[in-house]
């Protein structure tokens, strides 16, 4: 049985009330929903948060899945979209008059930025993980989600395109964009290693 | 030396949707271009140090289980060991209220132990007599033990007085003898003071007389030769 199958065969378990299915579909997926939070919110405690919110929203829509489309998309989706939430949620808490001007454009541009991100403090000893999160923290928001989604979740343009409501075109240029600035942090990080 | 297709060509290799004919095109440019082929191989060194990530474990939480169970109506599941001993507190509930409710008393001694139902209650009286006798017995006992420390007490004062007493007499005779050997001593040595200047004082008046008898016979002899 593929992957794909064991997904609808466990959502279709979960929906008629197996709670043994529902854990299983969830322990697929948590460490990849859990890193990917990790990454786009540099801490541990936000990146829980956001996991719980995502599951939460599969648990409440899993009756809205068709089927259609491949689980795994469907659940970055609704990640994209929660990650969203949580970043506007995070605006209006911590909003400061100098963002006002620039808010109109991608829903994560103003996602936690740079002083949030700790990533020493938060990840522990994993010496890679915090290197990692060091460059990201160099990334404005949208570039740091098209990274996530182009890297670490291997979308396509288009798949990045759809969920984040842009043309293919501006994804490949901010990926590329991104790139360019990695380049130079990872360059200035092996300088000064 | 830049290119001016570096940006365009770079942002293309990463797209999936990329042609055959434009990923040769793509791939002969990169080939002949040192700046472009450059600038790619820097972004993959940028995308490969990302690629270093190393996916952490998901702290441990519910998983929205207890919420499951809620919306569906699923009891937790309970074990068998559990369900074949769950009659046990209630058993020993039922037990306790019985001890309680028939009073049961459990005496031991050295002969073993017995049991007997409503029994301390009917002795209320008993225990009270029982505790009048031992406040009587623990006063007489307090009594007897004053008496014996004011006994103590008065015998001890008047040792005490005497030997103060004897100790007084005892330094005064004392006292007395040591000032009589004293007196004794200062008599002694006077009269040897005394017994010495007499001897001086004749010892002087000897020398005294024989000194005029040599100027008697010096004074004769002068005489003599005149």
């Amino acid at each position: 049985m593929s992957l794909i199958d064991e997904d609808q065969a466990l959502i279709a378990s979960a929906l008629k009330g197996s709670a043994y299915a529902w854990e299983k579909l969830v322990k697929r997926y948590e460490l990849k929903i859990y890193n990917h939070g990790l990454r786009l919110t540099g801490n541990s405690s936000d990146a829980m948060d956001l996991m719980q919110e995502v599951f939460l929203g599969v648990y409440r829509n899993l009756h809205r899945f068709r089927g259609d489309a491949k689980f795994s998309s469907w659940i970055f989706r609704i990640a994209h979209n929660k990650a969203v939430d949580m970043n506007r949620r995070k605006r209006l808490m911590t909003s400061s008059p100098k963002f006002s001007a620039d808010d109109e454009g991608d829903e994560f541009e103003k996602f936690p930025g740079k002083k949030e991100l700790e990533p020493e403090n938060r990840l522990g000893s994993i010496e890679q993980n915090v290197r990692v999160l060091k460059m990201l923290s160099e990334l404005s928001s949208d570039q740091r989600s098209i990274v996530e989604l182009k890297i670490f979740q291997s979308l396509t343009f288009d798949e990045i395109a759809e969920l984040q409501d842009i043309s293919a075109n501006t994804a490949k240029t901010r990926f590329y964009s991104a790139l360019k600035k990695l380049k130079v942090v990872s360059e200035e990080q092996n300088v000064l290693s | 030396m830049s290119c001016p297709k570096t940006h365009y060509l770079l942002q293309e290799y990463f797209s999936e949707g990329l042609s055959a004919v434009a990923r040769n095109e793509l791939d002969r440019h990169l080939a002949d271009c040192a700046h472009c082929n450059a600038q790619l191989e820097s972004v993959l060194l940028a995308q490969q140090d990302l690629q270093q990530w190393q996916e952490q474990r998901v702290p441990h939480w519910d998983r929205h289980l207890e919420l499951f169970r809620q919306e569906h109506h699923i009891d937790r599941p309970v074990s068998r060991f559990l369900l074949s001993w769950q009659w046990l507190p209630t058993a020993a509930s039922l037990a306790m209220l019985c001890v309680l409710l028939l009073n049961v008393n459990v005496i031991s001694n050295d002969s073993g132990f017995s049991i007997s139902f409503a029994g301390p209650s009917a002795s209320g009286s008993n225990l009270n007599a029982q505790l009048a006798d031992f406040e009587q017995a623990q006063r007489l006992e307090m009594q007897q033990l004053v008496a014996r420390v004011e006994g103590r007490q008065d015998s001890t004062s008047v040792q005490l007085l005497q030997a103060v007493m004897e100790q007084a007499q005892q330094s005064t005779a004392d006292s007395f003898d040591q000032m009589y050997a004293y007196f004794e001593q200062q008599r002694l040595l006077d009269l040897q003071d005394m017994r010495a200047g007499y001897e001086q004082l004749v010892d002087s008046d000897y020398e005294t007389i024989r000194s005029l008898q040599q100027l008697v016979n010096y004074v004769g002899y002068q005489s003599d030769i005149r």
